[in-house]
Parts: C-alpha cells; structure tokens; sequence
C-alpha cells in the first residue's frame, strides 16, 4: 500500500468539479431518500401504528438516513469513479504525477464518504423538520461518525465492483441485486424479528444491518452491548473492504 | 554530456504478448531522442516505462539515477508528460486543470498561480483562462496539455506523439514550443510516427519494429547509411525492371519494386539524373532521400494493422 497525504489532493480535485454538479446531486440525494421518508412514514406509519411506544417515523427516519449515505457513496465509487477512469482517462494522468494509483484510489473513496455525509446531513436536516431528532448533541456527533464509517465502507465495495466492470451496465448487478435488496435484509424499513434464525444471522453480517442498528441507538438514545459487535462487523468488512478494493483497483490501472 | 536514461535488455510483456523485446539505449541528458515505429511497435510501452506507469517485464532501466519502478515518486515529480490520448480534465476549466496539478507536484498554491501565468502565456492560451475544455480546438486542447506537463519544471518531458490530428499551423507552434524547451536544457522524449516530426526535433533516434530496436543514430546519418542521398522513383510496369535495373543499376547503391513503382536509391544522384533524362522515361520523380525511406525500408512497405 502506497499511500500518502496525496489522497487530499485527489480529494481537492474532486471538490473543485463538484462546484457544478452542487445542484444536480443535492436534489438527487435528498429526494429519493424523501420519497421514502414519506411514503413509507405517512402511508405505512398509518397502518402500523406506535413502534415502541413512538410513531413509525421514529423507526424509519435512522435507517433511511444511513442506507442514504451508503447508496450516495456507492454511486459516487460506482458510477463516478468509472466516468474518471474509463470516459475521462483521469487516472492514467494521476499516475503519471507523484499521486500514487493507490492515492487516487483512496481519494475517491474519501470523496465517495464526502458525498455520503452531505447526504446524511441533508436527510437529518429534514427528519428534524419531521420532528424526529438525535436524542443528544454527542449522539449528533456519534451519528457523523458512523456515517464516516458507512461511507468508507460502500465506497470501499463499490470501488472493487468498479475495479471488475467491463462497462456501465455491469453496475445493475449490483445496484439492483445486492444494493437495493439490502435494504429490506438491514432492518431499514422494518425490524428482522419475524425473519427465521438462518436469515438473521445472515443478515447480521450484512454491511447495512449493523450500521442501521447503531443510527437507532443513536436516535433512540437505547444503548446496548450488541452495539459493539455491530460496530466490529463494521469495521472489519471496511478494512477488508479498503484493501481488496484499493489492490484490484491498482491492477486494473496499472499494467 | 551524460546519460540521464539508460535501458538494458529492457523488456515488457502482457500476457503471452511481448510488446518490447529487450531492447537497451542511452538518452544523453538535453537531447532529444526519438522513438519511431509503426502501430504496435512497442514505442508507447517503452516511454511508460521510462516515466514509471508501468512495471518492466525484465531487464534495467536507470532514470535520473534510480530504478524505474511504478512507485518511484522521485523520477515522476521530474516528468513532465504530454500523452498521446487528450487526457484533460473536462469537469475543470483551462487554470483549473493547471491549478489542480500543480497541487499534485506539491507546489504551493502561490507559486502555481504565477507558474500558470506564465504557462497560459508560452502556450498562448491566456485569452481561453477560463474556458471549459470542450470550449477548445484540438491544437489548444494540445497546447495546454503541454503547459499542464511542465507545470513542475521538469527535467525530461516524455511527449508521445504530441501533434497527432493537427493542422499545419498547429503543428509548427508546439514543435517550436518543443525546441524552446531544448533550448532551456530539458531532454525532450519523443515518440512520433512522423518522418518530419522527427527530423524537425530530434537529435538522434531509433527506429522501433515489433518490440525491437532496428536501427539507431542521427537522422541524416541513418539517411545517408540505409538509403544514400536521393531516391529516384520510375512508375513502370513490372516487366520493364530487368531491363531498366541493367541500364540503373551502375550509377545506384540500391533499387526496390514496391507495387507500381521501381526503386532507386543512390549517393550521388548526377550520373542516374543525366541517365534518366537519357532515357526520357515519363513517370519519374527525383528526389532528395528523406527519413520515410529509411522507415519503409527498414520496418516494411506493407500495412501493420
């Protein structure tokens, strides 16, 4: 692993172009989020009532808000990434700098968990107006926090799926097979409870799963042990994630 | 002069492909050396050797003093690099593009912006600041791709094939840029497909044929050595040559048919031009011999696709 501060660089190129795509990706990301937030909320929430003693909006608002930086940093190592590499041959002029591949890479991921967090913060923004709220300052803190996290780790996948992409519509498999199905396997939009045993172990070690279990506790305020399994499921499937997807990227670039 | 590149039995294969063969040169520093070969002929991969963007298959390569490897920061930051394909960041405008380069050569953001000054300035884009990419014509697109590769005041600019697809006037502008640059000292690296592209700029060459190197020296010495000084071409038809190579062939070093026409090569060409004139054959050209004679010959008359 060749990496240095060089990443920042990468990073600042990615920040100087967003300033015309600010418009575009700020209504994308908060809209199909939103769309969420009130079909479900308002549709769903009318059916099923209290969850725990609070309305359905409680329950979904934490989950939405993280499967929204997971898909916002996803896209960015996803379709992002392969405009950069294959459609703006970016990357063969990085590497002929002192950016290592490795550096480039790592800057798109952190660029990826940039983007992850504007979305983050653009959905709490509206669960607030929703009247949903974490339950403290620090757990406020704590929830920038798991986002950073999140957004390492989708980039992180997202960068290995790009790193064997022949082309734009190998990024469906993806996105529609595991992305999106996640989604109802993470406890997103509803509790695994009912799920048989096999499925919930299963989909404990699904990236989303813990990190929606944490942002609940976050909004809740409910801490449990459990926390900390979930926060290692986390961080291991990152680290491994980072490096798998830094390596295949670096052999798809070099040759 | 010293050697500032030196190549041994340098090789590069991917796959089941040699792409370079084994091939070993010296590049002095402040000449200009120049690659020339067909498509395919493994010019490219040689230079992204030399500037570090890929791995050697086998064999040394010595730049700068150090080993070329793809992680050896310390021979990029002395590269400057004007590629092939139009590798602009076309999300960023004219100085932006400067200005995010730079910053990856760790120059400071002041001493960028007066570096790009200067650069809009040598490569007469000063007016096209701010424009975006795809507001530019090819020559300016190529003009400031030279400007962004000396951006960190290189010691050697790698340039392959740097007037690709442009016209006459463009042309002439970068290769006047290119020998201004010789003139400040830097070595220039230069792979070209252009016979006159490498006559214009370059001190010595070599010339590239499947991997290996066929031939090296100045121009006009490879000229003098492969072909002689002037060429005649006779447009005849092929049941003539025996007759014509018996008249010919005294006052010639050399003769070839290549499709609708019969080759002559010679040094000096006062007898052949007085013969032909003797002869009164119509389809005839005279002419001085050029650097493309000695491609032909040397890598093939027939299409390398």
């Amino acid at each position: 692993m060749n990496l240095s501060y060089r990443i920042y660089y990468v990073f600042f190129r990615n920040l100087v172009s967003y300033k015309r795509f600010v418009v575009p990706t700020f209504i994308a990301s908060l809209f199909q989020p939103l769309f969420y937030l009130i079909t479900f909320g308002i549709g769903m929430g009318a059916y099923v009532g209290l969850f725990g003693g609070k309305p359905y909006l409680n329950f979904l608002v934490p989950g939405v808000l993280i499967s929204a930086v997971s898909l916002s940093s996803s896209y960015e190592c996803l379709f992002g990434t392969f405009v950069k590499m294959i459609h703006e041959k970016l990357y063969d002029s990085l590497i002929a700098t002192p950016v290592s591949a490795e550096d480039a890479v790592a800057g798109d991921i952190a660029w990826a968990v940039f983007r992850g967090m504007i979305s983050g913060t653009l959905m709490m923004v509206v669960a607030m107006f929703m009247g949903v709220f974490p339950v403290s300052l620090p757990s406020a803190l704590l929830l920038f926090v798991l986002m950073a996290f999140v957004g390492v780790l989708f980039g992180s996948l997202a960068m290995i799926v790009t790193s064997l992409a022949p082309n734009f519509d190998f990024f469906n498999y993806y996105t529609e097979l595991i992305l999106t199905p996640m989604l109802f396997f993470s406890g997103v939009f509803f509790p695994l409870d009912h799920f048989p045993s096999w499925m919930k172990t299963f989909a404990k070690f699904l990236p989303l799963t813990p990190a929606v279990a944490i942002s609940r506790a976050v909004f809740s305020g409910v801490y449990s042990s459990g926390l900390i399994f979930d926060f290692l499921v986390i961080f291991f499937l990152e680290v491994i994630a980072f490096y798998v997807g830094i390596k295949s990227m670096k052999k798809r670039l070099i040759k | 002069m010293k050697a500032i590149i030196t190549a041994k039995a340098l090789s590069k294969k991917y796959g089941r492909l040699t792409a370079v063969d084994g091939i070993s040169f010296e590049i002095q520093e402040g000449e200009c050396f120049g690659f020339l070969g067909p498509n395919g002929a493994g010019k490219t991969t040689t230079i992204k050797m030399i500037h570090c963007v890929s791995p050697l298959s086998s064999g040394t390569l010595i730049v700068n003093g150090l080993p070329a490897h793809i992680d050896n920061r310390a021979i990029k930051k002395e590269t400057g690099v004007i590629p092939q394909e139009i590798t602009l960041d076309i999300d960023l405008t004219v100085y932006e593009n400067l200005m995010v380069f730079a910053r990856f050569f760790d120059i400071p953001r002041r001493e960028a912006k007066k570096r790009i000054a200067d650069l809009l300035k040598f490569v007469e884009l000063e007016a096209k600041r701010n424009s975006k990419i795809d507001q530019l014509s090819t020559g300016m697109k190529r003009r400031l791709l030279i400007a962004r590769a000396l951006i960190n005041r290189p010691k050697f600019i790698i340039a392959d094939e740097p007037t690709t697809g442009l016209d006459p006037q463009a042309r002439h502008l970068i290769w006047q840029r290119l020998r201004q640059l010789k003139a400040q000292g830097v070595t220039l690296i230069l792979t070209t497909q252009y016979m006159e592209e490498a006559q214009q700029l370059c001190d010595r060459i070599v010339i590239m044929h499947q991997g290996k190197i066929l031939t090296e020296g100045t121009p006009s010495r490879l000229i003098e050595d492969e072909i002689g000084r002037e060429v005649a071409e006779i447009r005849i038809s092929q049941d003539q040559d025996e007759k014509l190579i018996a008249q010919l062939s005294e006052m010639a070093c050399g003769h070839e048919r290549v499709g609708d026409t019969l080759y002559f090569y010679c040094r000096d060409g006062q007898n052949l031009r007085r013969k032909l004139i003797e002869l009164d054959l119509s389809n005839t050209v005279h002419r001085p011999a050029t650097l493309e004679d000695v491609f032909l010959k040397l890598t093939g008359r027939s299409l390398i696709e």
